[in-house]
């Protein structure tokens, strides 16, 4: 049985559309994170489920039951938050049974339940202090706690560790992995850091301006982004982007042009999507971008100057001006290539070099932004 | 533009500024000073002209008694307590319930109500009088200490609400969507989260509320007349009657008067809490 679905959930703020039909499926026990830009509706969808927001149209179903009238206690949810919200004038005790107290149950069902919240995320010290006299992660684990103790149907998290430093993200991402495992709850997160989203997820589910790009694993997503916008915001560096042209059209595929590189031929297009003359982007991720001693006749390349090198020790990140090829809607803001190499590179800035690709790794993006290539195979785990 | 610190080494400067900041306080406090100082003097010693030196006797002892023994005023102070306690907590209970929904709870309507609130503080108090005056009398509550409670309780209700509403607003949201998503209910809410986090400003709001029921000597005569329910203020009037000459006696009483607002102080002062809310959200 599904833990959480929503059907045709549609949202308007004051002349503001800010979820647009969402139909969600959510598994039991799954590990769901919503990621999107800022804006997205990824925060408004979450307090959706948690009924913190109503809702203009459509369902919300918890466990099999429609929850869409009801108030948030009333839905077996529980909610950890950005900024933890915690009481400031009740201990961390106080806090993580405030829930069981305020549905009256008994003081040795509160305690035996704060007792194993604490017993789990490691707080049995600090059940006398108050909020304030705690570390950051700390008090995001009291918040955490707290919604431990209702024992709730979903856990929701609402960007539970952008406050956080990054080590301490690094450390609670791992907690709260392991929680998950521990606890086996459904959990939907929050988050706009794909890294969170590409380690703790079962399932990610992309959101942008209020509607539902892409679900699917994170690797898949990866591999096989469904349009221009999931290429885009999944992977760090970002992909790189070409416009281009396309110049004809066969049952082998198609041939395009853009300015500053030699025709490329993408296979296995469906022909019926795209017609000459349409203008489509390339995308190529830029561990699929090498650095070629010579150009070759038959693959992708084009030449470029070094205009910045990124040596992260186990990597070499290195921005690539090729004019007059232009790469566009990039993370730098420029025109410039973005390549990862995969090891420590002599390479100096002001190099001149040619990067060249394999149209088997790349992306082609129609004039709708979707994706025409076929599916790449998605790595197994 | 603005006052900017002067620096250590303008010597002149800096005292002249001490020296014009004694002169204010001084001139500040020179009438307190005169009623205090007035209130351990003799009789025969006014009567002399000795106002502002330094006593030849001391009579606090007997000023102090007297005030007690020979007029109403502890009627007129315990009247004055009935009046003002029940005043306080009633406007302490319903502005933190208004500012409470008004600012956690907004419907159709609520700016509407929250500038009504607002906008009766504008009202100047003259306006109302024959209108309180008469409804009071028609409420058959006229010449009782009920008038004054109810009276006070409506009117600083207003000021009341916005305070508590603009601190109210001011918790973290997030606050309130965690309690809700706890299953707490407003009421809950209202108890187990508000309350205590705003106590500080019941405190301010206390002494403030206080202090102005307390002094308020124009809805005293307007809505008593008997010695029985008169608070202080109106009191002190009488007095001034009867002992016309006798200002010594109206200073120490005047002194008496004024000593619960700082008592009341004194007794908020620990809820004065700074960054009671620290802790609740990041930082």
């Amino acid at each position: 049985m599904s833990s959480v679905e929503l059907r045709k959930v549609d949202k308007h703020y004051a002349g503001y559309h800010a979820l647009k039909a969402i139909d969600l499926t959510i598994e039991k026990g799954e590990f769901v994170v919503m990621v999107g830009p800022s804006g997205c509706g990824k925060s408004t969808l979450l307090k959706t489920i948690a009924g913190l927001e109503t809702i203009n149209s459509g369902q919300v179903v918890i466990n099999g039951r429609d929850v869409t009238k009801e108030e948030p206690g009333d839905r077996g949810i529980a909610m950890v938050f950005q900024s933890y919200a915690l009481y400031p004038h009740m201990t961390v005790a106080e806090n993580m049974g405030f829930g069981l107290r305020m549905a009256n149950r008994p003081k040795a069902e509160i305690d035996a339940a704060v007792k194993r919240a604490a017993q789990i995320l490691r707080l049995e010290e600090q059940l006398d202090k108050r909020p304030k006299q705690l570390s950051g992660g700390q008090r995001q684990r009291v918040a955490i706690g707290r919604a431990i103790t209702r024992s709730p149907e979903v856990f929701l998290f609402d960007e539970p560790l952008s406050n956080l430093d990054a080590a301490l993200r690094t450390q609670m991402r791992v907690e709260l992995s392991g929680l998950h495992a521990q606890l086996g709850s459904t959990m939907v997160y929050v988050t706009h850091d794909q890294i969170e989203a590409m380690t703790m997820a079962d399932r990610i589910v992309v959101l942008n301006k209020g509607r539902v790009e892409q679900v699917g694993s994170p690797l898949e997503l990866y591999a096989n982004p469904a349009n221009i916008f999931v290429a885009g915001f999944l992977g760090a560096p970002r992909m790189n982007f070409i416009e281009a042209q396309i110049e004809t059209v066969n049952a082998a595929g198609v041939t395009l042009t853009a300015t500053g590189i030699p025709a490329l031929a993408f296979g296995g297009i469906d022909a019926g999507g795209v017609s000459p003359g349409d203008a489509v982007t390339v995308g190529i991720r830029p561990e699929h971008l090498r650095v070629l001693e010579r150009a070759n006749p038959g693959q992708a390349s084009f030449p470029g100057q070094v205009r910045l090198v990124e040596h992260l020790g186990r990597e070499t990140v290195l921005y690539l001006d090729a004019s007059p090829l232009q790469a566009t809607n990039s993370d730098s803001g420029t025109g410039n290539f973005t390549v990862q190499l995969n090891k420590v590179s002599p390479i100096n800035i002001g190099a001149q070099l040619t990067a060249g690709f394999e149209t088997a790794d790349a992306y082609l993006f129609g004039p709708d932004g979707r994706t025409l290539t076929p599916r790449k195979p998605v790595p197994a785990t | 533009m603005y006052p900017r610190p002067i620096p250590e080494d303008a010597k002149i400067q800096r005292a002249l500024y001490v020296g014009g900041v004694t002169l204010v306080v001084a001139l500040w406090l020179l009438p307190l000073l005169a009623v205090m100082l007035t209130s351990i003097r003799s009789n025969e010693e006014l009567m002399a002209g000795n106002y502002w030196g330094w006593p030849q006797k001391f009579s606090l002892i007997e000023n102090y008694t007297a005030v007690f023994e020979q007029t109403a005023m502890l009627r007129f102070f315990l009247n004055s307590l009935l009046i003002t306690i029940p005043s306080v907590i009633g406007v302490l209970i319903l502005s933190t319930l208004t500012g409470f929904v008004l600012s956690r709870y907004p419907f159709r309507g609520s700016n509407l109500i929250f500038a009504l609130f607002v906008g009766g503080n504008f009202l100047p108090a003259q306006v109302m009088m024959i209108p309180v005056r008469d409804l009071m009398v028609r409420l058959g509550l006229y010449d009782t200490i009920y008038a004054l409670i109810v009276f006070h309780i409506a009117f600083q209700t207003g000021f009341a609400t916005l305070f508590m509403r603009n601190f109210i607003a001011a918790l973290p949201g997030e606050l309130f969507q965690a309690a809700r998503a706890e299953g707490a209910s407003p009421a809950q809410i209202l108890r187990h989260v508000v309350v205590p986090l705003v106590r500080p400003a019941l405190a301010a709001l206390a002494i403030l509320t206080f202090t102005f029921i307390w002094n308020d000597y124009f809805w005293a005569i307007v809505l008593t007349q008997s010695d029985a329910v008169k608070p202080v203020t109106a009191g002190l009037n009488n007095l001034r009657g009867e002992w016309t000459s006798a200002w010594n006696i109206v200073s120490a009483a005047t002194i008496f008067v004024a000593l619960p607002p700082v008592v009341m102080f004194f007794l908020m002062q620990k809820h004065f809490i700074s960054g009671l809310t620290m802790g609740a959200v990041k930082g």
